[in-house]
């Protein structure tokens, strides 16, 4: 007589609300080696508003998400599972979001550069400012947005597919509206030139240049970690690429440059609230950089201990 | 005990003005950690309840005593004026209270609560003095005298184990007056300001200058005036559901007895 073969088992999964415990979905013959990924797509046949992008299956209901590689087979269940769902709220992908959130402050500096008309007083509608700095800071910025429009594109790997809904609507207001804050006084007809003059916007230029660079190789250089469609981690480590020796010291320089960046920019413009944009940047970049420090020290016992998050030997 | 009297705090407040109840309405005592037992802090001679009692009974006090010696209450500001800078300024220890964790509040909210309140009083009252003599200011001056008197009695009260219906009661309900009245202080002491604050372009800059930057304060002040708008009707109503919350809570457990 032949034994079951527990691996061929077809299993059940039940799908129970993880507030209010109410039963949502019964699925049966579902197959042992299903990923909670093929699990989400059945669940959203019976209910359609919830696309699995917007589905958090756990095991337990104040648990983790599972993951949608997970396969059923391996989890701590019996032949019938029991998953609790949350509803994550409307999900938007990452990509929309970044193209949105960067195509707007290329365009909303355009329309001040251009003086476009009712934003400075009638007489200079459509007039070009006389000072070469201003130029060169909309070359700059607008140089800034393409690059990062185009990584968005052909470079970065997301390894999450959505966000919230919401989201967009908070980091466009930060992205367009700093953006046009900054534009207002850079394009405007009173504008002051930096006050020590070409100096003064030559250093701050080829600080701007170099860490763009100095971004764009790390981002390089964290793709070429991943192969494409995996989601795997790996420590980064300097390439031949000079840019990349920052990974000897700090575990994100990819932001360490994008706040050089800005400060070079702001001693460019000599602008006070490009400062202050690149302050809440630093902020936010700072909190972003100690996350992920903290993730990789987690995640691999051989971390180089000389690096820390985002300046080299002090934060 | 403190969890009590935490939990309570974070129920609501007695009232105040505008956003300065914004901090008491969500977690935590927004202004004051009085909610400190014996027990949590067993070096500290009674509580802060008790001690902070005092200095708003000292600012209504010197509010009388001026009314009955001057006959009128035009100049009451002036006298009420050093304590009021004094005590509310020092208020923002209650944010640093937050932040190092002695107390269990929400560092945003008591920031946000506490710096409406100086900001009112420097950045306002103190900085345009035309306005000093104004009855606005008597009046939010009144209304957060009034709310923090009731709401330290029953911190005061809610500590010794003993807490009337009556201090709950007043706490829960007279900010459904208060409340309107302190908002109505502030907001025509800020418009009070306007005309004065453009004539003499005060903490203004404009272009051109050599950090190309602007600021016109009185488009500030307009603007502060219009976040009143969405903020008072939101803060005010999460008060009333949480008055409706604690006092037929209150009404059932007689019931009870």
């Amino acid at each position: 007589s032949k034994h079951p073969d527990p691996l061929h088992t077809l299993r059940e999964v039940e799908i129970l609300d993880a507030k209010t415990r109410e039963k949502l979905c019964f699925l049966d013959k579902v197959e042992p080696h299903a990923t909670i990924a093929e699990i989400k797509n059945l669940f959203t046949k019976t209910h359609p508003q919830w696309y699995p992008a917007r589905q958090s299956l756990r095991l337990d209901p104040k648990g983790k998400s599972l993951k949608d590689e997970d396969v059923l087979q391996k989890l701590p269940v019996g032949t019938t599972a029991t998953l609790y769902f949350r509803d994550l709220g409307a999900q938007i992908s990452w990509v929309t979001v970044f193209l949105t959130e960067y195509a707007g402050p290329l365009f909303i500096y355009l329309l001040f550069y251009f003086r476009v008309p009712f934003i400075y007083g009638h007489k200079y509608d459509f007039t070009s400012s006389r000072h070469t700095v201003v130029h060169l800071a909309c070359i700059c910025h607008s140089f800034h947005y393409v690059k990062r429009l185009l990584e968005t594109l052909f470079v970065h790997r997301f390894s999450h597919g959505t966000m919230p809904l919401r989201n967009i609507f908070k980091n466009c207001t930060y992205y367009w509206g700093f953006a046009a804050w900054m534009a207002y006084y850079i394009n405007h007809p009173l504008y002051t030139p930096p006050t020590y003059g070409a100096q003064q916007v030559k250093l701050a230029l080829a600080i701007f240049v170099i860490c763009q660079l100095g971004n764009f190789s790390i981002h390089m250089a964290l793709r070429d970690l991943r192969p494409a469609g995996s989601k795997t981690r790996k420590i980064p480590y300097p390439t031949k690429n000079p840019f990349t020796w920052l990974f000897l010291l700090v575990s994100c320089p990819n932001y360490t440059y994008e706040v050089g960046s800005w400060i070079g920019f702001a001693i460019m413009t000599q602008c006070l609230p490009v400062a202050l944009f690149s302050l809440v940047g630093f902020t936010q970049m700072t909190i972003w950089a100690k996350g992920k420090h903290r993730s990789y020290l987690k995640e691999f016992r051989d971390y180089p201990p000389l690096r820390m998050p985002i300046i080299p030997f002090l934060l | 005990m403190a969890a009590a009297a935490a939990t309570a705090a974070a129920k609501g407040n007695g009232g105040g003005g505008g956003r300065a109840g914004a901090g008491d309405a969500v977690r935590g005592p927004g202004r004051r950690p009085d909610d400190l037992p014996r027990e949590a802090h067993p070096g500290r001679p009674g509580s802060d309840g008790e001690r902070r009692q005092p200095r708003w009974l000292v600012i209504a006090v010197g509010l009388v005593r001026a009314y009955l010696a001057k006959g009128s209450y035009h100049s009451l500001y002036y006298s009420i004026e050093k304590p009021l800078k004094f005590f509310q300024t020092g208020a923002l220890l209650e944010i640093l209270h937050c932040a190092i964790g002695i107390v269990p509040s929400s560092v945003v909210l008591t920031s946000f609560q506490v710096m409406s309140r100086v900001f009112l009083i420097w950045a306002v009252t103190h900085s345009v003095k035309e306005v000093q003599s104004e009855d606005s200011v008597l009046l939010f001056v009144i209304a957060w005298t009034i709310t923090e008197i009731i709401r330290y009695s029953f911190y005061t009260f809610s500590l010794l184990n003993h807490l009337p219906y009556l201090i709950k009661w007043a706490r829960y309900t007279l900010f459904i007056v208060l409340y309107p009245m302190g908002v109505s202080g502030e907001l025509l002491t800020i418009y009070a300001a306007l005309p004065f604050v453009r004539q003499a372009g005060l903490y203004s800059i404009s272009l051109p200058n050599k950090y190309n930057f602007s600021f016109d304060y009185h488009a500030f002040l307009i603007l502060i005036m219009i976040s009143y708008i969405p903020i008072f009707p939101q803060l005010y109503f999460h008060m009333i559901h949480q008055r409706r919350k604690i006092l037929s809570h209150t009404e059932e457990h007689k019931k009870f007895e």
